[in-house]
């Protein structure tokens, strides 16, 4: 009897592995563990930062959604009920928590302006790093089709459950992600 | 989540999708800041548990906008009143010992609502200093020149000054964590 494991079941014993302990960290930092949630904060930032980064495409801004998105994810630990993964339901969270914050943090006058111009603004901000070249174009998206970019294309989320999250018509994110592509292409085109 | 995720894209396009990295580390340690505030919702809460034994001080355990916006009328009708009554030194001497102690109130309701919060700058509490000061100066003022309603609106405007930066200097924001 050949007891290797195969590569797939390699893989599939990592992910049992990691949702048991997700799921004993959780367990603890339910009942009040900092120790066990910091664990938590240790195995999924890098997940979520990337998550707020793409959002945001700024620094400073995703920085501080990533902080937010554990203190709100501390207060509500006793939402996760069970029946998904933590880190899909983690990932649920950064999203709505991370555009909900990005929305809080515009201030009035800042809405008296095209989003356009905001991103234009931002490109320059985020230049000096070092990133592949999709993820930079990522970055030079207009704000909401940048956000519709990233949660279905990366992300992997349907248009009906980005319309949910970003509160508009299922149509709306669909529209969105054509000009994201459109615009992407062309500037791969332009290379 | 969708399976058939990029099933629209280009096949270049999804292949360069799949060669992006998700994760990211963050260049500082936002543990700290996430760490303090965890401390700090830890704290309020057991503050909120013990205000509640205490029906005096209940009323400060929820913050209601029904408060400020009665506080507000009351400041409105005290001042309205004061207009109406300028011409009467003796009354007018009361109202501003009534509009200074409404304030008061209030100021303290407000601090104490944001005892536990961390303030966004560090010298807010000097700014208050100053204002306080500021608005000692225009009640002198007022002692000797009671119906100087110009004083009365200049005194008014310094206690709305302190509420702003009492409620502006302690709003949640995470970044200056």
């Amino acid at each position: 009897m050949n007891h290797k494991l195969s590569v797939f079941d390699t893989q599939d014993y990592q992910i049992a592995e990691k949702n048991l302990q997700d799921k004993a960290l959780l367990d603890a930092a339910k009942l009040g563990d900092k120790t066990a949630f910091k664990s938590l904060y240790e195995l999924h930032v890098g997940r979520v930062y990337g998550l707020c980064f793409r959002l945001c495409a700024d620094k400073s801004l995703a920085e501080d959604a990533t902080q937010e998105v554990f203190i709100q994810l501390w207060r509500n630990l006793g939402n996760f009920d069970g029946n998904s993964q933590f880190s899909t339901w983690l990932h649920s969270v950064t999203s709505n928590v991370t555009i909900s914050y990005i929305r809080k943090q515009r201030g009035w006058w800042q809405k008296m302006f095209s989003i356009e111009q905001t991103s234009a603004m931002e490109k320059e901000a985020i230049g000096s790093i070092a990133d592949s070249n999709l993820e930079q174009y990522i970055y030079r998206l207009p704000e909401r089709a940048r956000w519709v970019f990233v949660l279905h294309a990366i992300e992997g989320y349907r248009h009906e459950e980005i319309a949910t999250i970003l509160d508009v018509a299922v149509g709306t994110s669909k529209a969105q992600f054509h000009r994201a592509k459109g615009l992407i292409q062309g500037w791969i085109d332009d290379e | 989540m969708n399976s058939s995720k990029g099933n629209h894209l280009d096949q270049s396009l999804e292949k360069n999708i799949k060669k992006l990295d998700v994760q990211k580390q963050p260049d500082r340690d936002l543990w700290k800041g996430i760490e303090h505030a965890l401390e700090q919702t830890s704290e309020r809460a057991g503050y909120i548990k013990e205000v509640h034994q205490d029906n005096q001080k209940r009323i400060f355990s929820n913050p209601k906008p029904l408060l400020a916006m009665v506080a507000s009328l009351m400041i409105l009708a005290v001042v309205g009143w004061m207009s109406f009554e300028s011409g009467k030194s003796l009354l007018s001497e009361n109202l501003v010992a009534t509009l200074s102690e409404q304030h008061n109130v209030q100021k303290q309701s407000l601090l104490i609502r944001f005892k536990d919060q961390p303030a966004t700058t560090d010298n807010w509490q000097q700014q208050i200093d100053d204002l306080d000061e500021a608005a000692e100066a225009i009640k002198g003022a007022l002692a000797e020149d009671p119906n100087n309603n110009a004083l009365l609106k200049i005194l008014k405007n310094v206690y709305e000054q302190q509420m702003t930066i009492i409620e502006r200097v302690h709003e949640p924001r995470w970044n200056h964590i």
